[in-house]
């Protein structure tokens, strides 16, 4: 039985966009951003400014001063990290609810997804690409749909494994079998309804490539590659462990080795070290009711 | 006393109440030993098969790598009072996504390096839970040196 009309009325009553988040994103292709611009995106939250402090006087970027203003923050780390910093800030009221039809700790999808941005990122500067910020944050909403989904995965996840490991297919093709859609497909309608720029709404729709149009863009293959990449490391994975296809043609697309990879995770190991303020972020219960107040 | 060990990380003792678990375990491998008489245990959870790839790294960091790692790990047993004939040993980890034969094989050659480290040293392995597309987890409680895996969102199995 699919399962398409209650996941649809649950995508009625989605909750709007966290406007700081919403605002930044329109910056993302703009070459240059004021210091104006910025304090005009962050003013939506109040409490914004303190996360953006503290995440950048974090390890992670180790900066030998300690920043106090915005001002300070865009002169020293640069408009494009601290566009980063904005939207992850901005973006944590998304994901402070727990989701167990796919991880089993309360803020699995906010790690996950602070990792595959990070992932992206490095991957982006290994690559040479020149949208790192993009990448950083296709990384950290790949995943979006599983808010949705995760209520269904949770009443169907036995069958939708076993479906997986009976016709060894990935788990977003079983989860399309069991419940009638996957988890990055909910997350493209999610894009289109919370208007996100077309890009990004690609990379969240075809993330697993599952379609041909998924290899027209780098971006939805850098970020596909991030997410296998920090499966492969292991820490935060999901209830459905490394169940996703791997690629080969991405790899040579890219023009990386087995070795490179290793090389990747290595470097990745120490950033998700020193980036473990990122998981901090996501608070209790009253961010959750924040957020419906949008 | 749960003792976590981290991503390229170890942690030996001799403390009967100390439990050694490491988590989430994806193409990483988790190496489990225990010496029943001498009651010393130790886990490793390594990440990449091979030090060549950046030795400065594996000098500040012997855990992030099979080669360097798992030697680390039976000298510090052994610095304990464990003995090489006596010590039990369990391995799980070295997960795969889906898919080629030929291509993100990190858990694979993970497995295969210590295979090759163990046949050398004449190192048997007790028990294992390895490959697959599965998410580990891993105890080995030093007061029984019993090991159990927990594959994600199934029931604890020993090793």
């Amino acid at each position: 039985m699919s399962l398409i009309p209650q996941i649809l009325r649950s995508l009625k009553h989605l909750p709007p966009f966290p406007v700081v988040a919403q605002r930044a994103l329109n910056l993302l292709n703009q070459p240059e951003v004021s210091i104006e611009e910025l304090v005009e995106v962050v003013k939506f939250d109040p409490g914004i400014t303190a996360n953006i402090l503290r995440i950048s006087n974090s390890a992670y970027f180790g900066l030998r001063r300690e920043i106090h203003s915005l001002h300070q923050a865009l002169l020293l780390l640069g408009t494009q990290e601290l566009l980063k910093i904005i939207i992850a800030s901005g973006a944590t009221r998304l994901f402070a609810n727990a989701t167990p039809g796919y991880f089993q700790e309360h803020h699995g999808l906010w790690r996950h997804s602070i990792s595959c941005a990070l992932m992206a990122d490095l991957l982006a500067r290994e690559l040479a690409a020149t949208e790192r910020t993009t990448a950083f944050t296709a990384g950290l909403l790949h995943d979006i749909g599983k808010i949705v989904l995760s209520l269904y995965v949770q009443q169907k996840f036995s069958q939708i494994m076993a479906v997986v490991d009976k016709r060894k297919i990935p788990f977003q093709q079983a989860e399309k079998l069991v419940l009638g859609i996957s988890h990055a497909e909910v997350g493209g309608e999610m894009a289109r309804i919370w208007d996100f720029p077309d890009r990004l709404r690609l990379v969240i729709h075809y993330h697993h490539l599952d379609r041909p149009e998924a290899f027209a863009d780098d971006m939805v293959l850098l970020v596909y590659l991030a997410d296998l990449l920090v499966m492969m490391f292991g820490q935060d994975l999901g209830n459905e462990g490394l169940a996703y296809d791997g690629f080969p043609q991405v790899l040579r697309h890219f023009n990386l080795r087995e070795r490179d990879l290793e090389r990747l995770l290595m470097h990745f190991s120490s950033s998700w070290g020193e980036a473990k303020v990122f998981f901090g972020l996501v608070g209790d219960g009253h961010a959750v009711q924040r957020a419906h107040r949008g | 006393m749960t003792v976590v060990v981290g991503v390229a990380d170890m942690k030996v003792s001799n403390q009967a109440n100390h439990l050694l678990v490491t988590h989430a375990l994806g193409s990483c491998i988790g190496v489990a030993v225990y010496d029943p008489q001498a009651r010393v245990g130790g886990l490793l959870h390594y990440m990449l098969p091979d030090s060549s790839l950046d030795p400065a790294r594996a000098a500040e960091n012997p855990f992030m790598f099979a080669d360097t790692g798992i030697p680390r790990l039976f000298r510090e047993c052994y610095a304990l009072g464990a003995q090489k004939h006596r010590l039990a040993v369990k391995v799980a980890g070295g997960g795969q996504v889906l898919g080629g034969e030929e291509h993100f094989q990190i858990g694979r050659r993970n497995y295969a390096a210590l295979r090759r480290i163990f046949l050398r040293n004449n190192v048997l392995v007790d028990n294992e839970e390895v490959g697959g597309a599965k998410a580990r987890t891993m105890f080995l409680d030093l007061a029984t040196g019993r090991v159990w895996v927990k594959v994600i969102g199934q029931n604890l199995v020993e090793l």
